[in-house]
């Protein structure tokens, strides 16, 4: 399905969880950014990816929880850039265009590069 | 379908069938209610047939495992309850797991236990590190296949073949005492607990994904699980009928795992032993690995970091660090001496009451023409996956009583 079709916000997108272009993992949609436009039906302008954006969705003891193990980031991304919804949702590029790269990286500094096959 | 792709998926599901629990449980069954017990052990195998598949296909079709849509169809509040819960109950597995392969080695070669479950977990994380996940799976899987040497023992002391067949007669014996009754409740949940573990369906989906299922994959699935899981569960009951007709006449309660390696020496010798206690220790490790990566492969999806070990370690560094850290507590638990029999007994516990929150939301995918399409459950998966959910359910719901009423299922 592209987004330009019909979807259902709750039931079709919120919770899938994201590829990249290049079928890289790289977050959920943890929550919706719409624009009231005053009048007319709000628009869905980004996904909002990243335990940051749980704030709202669950009790503040769980929000504390979730922050020590998972952090509290939280990344924007543009609703231009989804190509396709099914069972996940795919963008259009590589995950580092979104800026949903940076904690992984963070990460793999302390990872050592050698003795995997 | 590749022949040698399936007899190698067939051979690792059957050597990879058994862990630590099944190996106490089996062995404890049989003592003390001889082959009463089967039927439950044949009954859950079909309910880890059906769910298995269930979990197996929707990764092979969604091209998602189980824990990456479960968020999406419990919602996020239930989604962590059920992550939480699992976390726990897969941890206490996987220590039980590190404590019975301390054990095992222990017996093996005289050292110490807490320095054998470093040793271990050393070896375990060197291997996870070093292997793919494909070479990771069939390395222990094939390597558990010494655990044929329970049923070769079994053919050698002749049991009586009719009374352990009548045993796949659902049954309760006649003649128990109230205590008794409610100890042989007590294991029957056990046992469904112990075979339907939730990690199983976390691992298997998640395997499905790290090598790449998809359509074409669907007969594989199928086969491996219904030939697979049969093949295995044999084996554990190889272990329950030894047990029933070596312990039960002595009046022995087989409560540590080495116990089970006796069943073996007694008609085999000494080589018997070491190819069982072989067995043992590799069916046990693989049963660590398992848990600990279904625990980091849960906490990865759900939050949808990079995850996976078809990739280098690097390439996805928090799933990494995750399964690293859980299994530095696991080794931690063991450390800090808790008995790793009461491990095994927490294990089954935590775990049947997880059971319910893993098995809703793949019954619930498995369905959905949305999901699914043409390769949905149909009648009868969805009759028999939502009739084990049910007896899910109730064993969920009674193991807490029958645990506190039988101490742990002390006989």
């Amino acid at each position: 399905m592209k987004p330009s079709g019909q979807i259902n916000l709750i039931g079709g997108l919120l919770d899938l969880p994201i590829l990249d272009r290049n079928g890289l993992y790289c977050g959920v949609v943890d929550d919706i950014e719409l624009d009231d436009r005053g009048g007319s039906a709000p628009q869905v302008t980004h996904l909002l990816v990243g335990p940051g954006a749980y704030r709202g969705r669950l009790p503040g003891w769980a929000v504390w929880l979730v922050a020590r193990i998972a952090g509290t980031d939280v990344t924007r991304v543009p609703w231009d850039a989804i190509e396709r919804i099914d069972s996940s949702v795919t963008l259009n590029d590589a995950a580092e265009a979104f800026g949903l790269a940076r904690t992984e990286d963070r990460f793999r500094a302390f990872i050592p590069k050698w003795g995997a096959m | 379908m590749n022949p040698l792709e399936l007899t190698l998926g067939i051979m690792t599901a059957v050597g990879g069938f058994v862990d630590i629990s099944e190996l106490v449980f089996a062995a404890q069954a049989g003592s003390s209610f001889h082959y009463a017990l089967i039927w439950v052990f044949a009954f859950a195998t079909v309910g880890m047939m059906v769910l298995g598949e269930m979990s197996g296909r929707v990764a092979a079709i969604a091209k998602q495992p189980v824990f990456n849509l479960m968020r999406h169809r419990l919602g996020l509040k239930l989604g962590l309850v059920t992550l939480l819960a699992s976390l726990v109950s897969n941890l206490i597995t996987c220590a039980a797991e590190v404590g019975g392969i301390a054990i095992i080695l222990h017996l093996l070669t005289g050292a110490g236990y807490r320095l054998m479950a470093v040793a271990s977990v050393v070896v375990l994380i060197a291997t996870i590190w070093v292997l793919p996940f494909k070479w990771i799976e069939r390395a222990y899987g094939l390597l558990g296949l010494f655990m044929i040497v329970f049923a070769i023992a079994l053919v050698k002391i002749d049991p009586p073949w009719t009374e352990i067949a009548k045993g796949f007669v659902p049954q309760v014996p006649h003649g128990l005492s109230d205590k008794e009754l409610v100890t042989f409740a007590y294991f029957t949940v056990a046992i469904i607990s112990a075979v339907l573990f939730p990690y199983e369906a976390y691992f298997y989906s998640s395997g499905a994904i790290e090598e790449e299922w998809g359509r074409k994959d669907i007969l594989t699935n199928r086969v491996t699980c219904t030939v697979g899981f049969a093949l295995g569960s044999l084996l554990a009951i190889s272990i329950l009928a030894n047990a029933a007709q070596l312990f039960g006449p002595a009046h022995i309660d087989p409560q540590l795992p080495g116990s089970a390696a006796l069943e073996v020496a007694l008609p085999l010798g000494r080589t018997g032993l070491l190819l069982a206690l072989l067995g043992m220790l590799f069916a046990v490790a693989g049963a660590a690995v398992e848990t600990c990566l279904a625990n980091a492969y849960s906490v990865a999806q759900f939050f949808g970091w990079a995850w996976g070990r078809h990739k280098k370690p690097w390439e996805a560094p928090r799933f990494t660090i995750a399964w690293i850290v859980l299994m530095l507590v696991a080794l931690g638990i063991v450390l800090a001496g808790v008995d790793p029999m009461k491990l095994v007994e927490y294990a089954i516990l935590f775990s049947i009451l997880v059971l319910p929150l893993t098995y809703l939301p793949l019954l619930l995918l498995a369905r959905d023409r949305h999901f699914m399409r043409d390769h949905r459950n149909g009648l009868l998966a969805n009759l028999l996956g939502w009739a084990f959910f049910v007896v899910i359910l109730i064993a969920a719901v009674a193991a807490i009583p029958l645990f506190i009423l039988t101490s742990g299922g002390q006989t």
